[in-house]
């Protein structure tokens, strides 16, 4: 099965503290960085939805979340799962693998960061980073410097 | 609540750095570059002037960084501290690298370095 | 059998030791690895006896041009995935291992990747940042006593022979 066929992995999720801020995430855990959103769930910085409200003002949005290591036989499953989330979306890459390769920045296997398949909103450093990591750079995909990279053909590039 | 002896970020004390490379060639994934220069200096007392390393320039790449702590561990001159700061995300690849000042800014106040 | 468990064998009585060991009791079979020692591959086979609870390992040593072995598919099934592997990662031939096909890497990848020879080529072609020395301040020369510094990982001829890294190579600074 591949990502493109699985029903809604998508999860709704208010950020505790910012109220504004209403995100549906298609966390694609890889590695060890996967636990970290864990963790900002666990910790209650996450707060699960059973839906969202995207009629009032905020800022609602679907966020590709890639916590981990992303190797080239992965790559075409990265580009499909972008293509299937829903606009307005944003990609955010989680930790140091999904960055740049990090500690396997040298692995013949390993894509050299994900940047090279989808259009990357936020980079949040960190081997893993910290939970609290994870919703400074959701905070950070509000702010107007941030480049919404939508596509009227819904394909990515 | 974020301890403070959490490895948030690694930072630097510039003014305890003798460009001394160790780090730079220890880091396992490359992540740290640094750009020195020499120049003579003359003590009061000394008979010729010594040659001492000037730092121009210190950049971690916390893109590639995977925060073991080698390079904290190694420096002999404790320039290099855990911090508790985390929130060093950014909107371009090229913004994850910190130079001297932004290294500078998370040097913790309170708490000793913790190389060896 | 010394003290720590370890026999050492021929290539060529690999199959038979390991066969006598499950037939005395060590019928749990751990794992198979490799060692690269340059001009030789050590293989290592652990098993262990689940009653007395001992462990052995079992070594061998083959020429690394030429790394053929029996397999020990027939005494332990679950030999197969550890000499796939060993297969996969460090080039060994196991005789007699049905299924060979590669777990996790692409056949185009050429030489099998934990081999030492096979050099990070990331490593070759990034300048090193630790190669980088202190610029003078105008006086001569600086110290052309100092050797070129190499990283980590890379062989000392690795594509130094071709014009692929042309001008500055970092340690000119």
């Amino acid at each position: 099965m591949t990502l493109h066929s699985l029903p809604s992995l998508e999860s709704r999720y208010r950020v505790t503290g910012h109220p504004q801020l209403r995100v549906t995430i298609l966390d694609v855990g890889l590695a060890c960085c996967a636990l970290e959103v864990g963790a900002a769930i666990t910790a209650g910085l996450l707060v699960p939805q059973e839906s969202i409200d995207t009629e009032s003002d905020g800022f609602v949005v679907s966020v590709l979340l890639i916590s981990g290591t992303v190797t080239d036989a992965l790559a075409p499953g990265i580009i499909r799962a972008w293509a299937t989330l829903e606009e307005p979306r944003l990609a955010v890459s989680f930790g140091a693998c999904a960055n740049t390769g990090g500690p396997y920045w040298d692995a013949p296997t390993v894509t050299k960061g994900i940047d090279q398949l989808i259009p990357i909103s936020v980079y949040i450093p960190g081997c893993p980073p910290r939970p609290e990591a994870l919703v400074a750079g959701l905070v950070r995909l509000s702010q107007p410097s941030v480049v919404t990279h939508s596509d009227p053909s819904g394909e990515s590039r | 609540m974020i301890p403070a002896e959490a490895h948030g970020t690694i930072a630097l004390r510039a003014s305890a750095c003798t460009s001394c490379m160790i780090c730079v060639r220890e880091c396992p994934t490359w992540c740290i570059d640094l750009v020195s220069h020499t120049e003579q200096v003359s003590e009061a007392g000394a008979r010729r002037p010594k040659t001492v390393n000037v730092l121009d320039a210190f950049r971690i790449d916390f893109g590639l960084c995977m925060y073991c702590g080698i390079c904290v561990d190694l420096c002999p001159f404790d320039a290099l501290a855990w911090s508790p700061e985390h929130d060093h995300g950014a909107t371009t690849a090229a913004g994850l690298v910190q130079g001297i000042k932004e290294l500078e800014m998370a040097w913790p106040p309170t708490q000793p370095p913790t190389g060896n | 059998m010394n003290s720590h468990g370890r026999i050492d064998v021929a290539p060529a009585d690999w199959e038979q030791v390991v066969s006598g060991l499950q037939r005395e009791g060590f019928t749990l079979f751990d794992f198979i690895t490799v060692v690269d020692r340059g001009s030789t591959l050590e293989v290592v086979a652990r098993v262990v006896n689940p009653v007395a609870r001992v462990p052995t390992m079992v070594w061998t040593t083959l020429p690394a041009d030429a790394a053929e072995l029996a397999s020990l598919c027939s005494i332990y099934l679950g030999a197969a995935w550890c000499e796939r592997e060993a297969a996969e990662m460090f080039g060994v031939v196991f005789i007699g291992l049905g299924d060979s096909r590669p777990l996790l890497l692409r056949a185009s990848l050429g030489e099998p990747p934990m081999r030492k020879s096979s050099a990070l080529v990331a490593r070759a072609i990034r300048d090193w940042p630790g190669a980088a020395q202190s610029t003078d301040d105008g006086r001569q020369g600086g110290n052309p006593s100092r050797r070129r510094q190499l990283p980590p990982g890379v062989p000392e001829d690795f594509l130094r022979d071709e014009p692929l890294v042309s001008g500055t190579t970092g340690d000119e600074r």
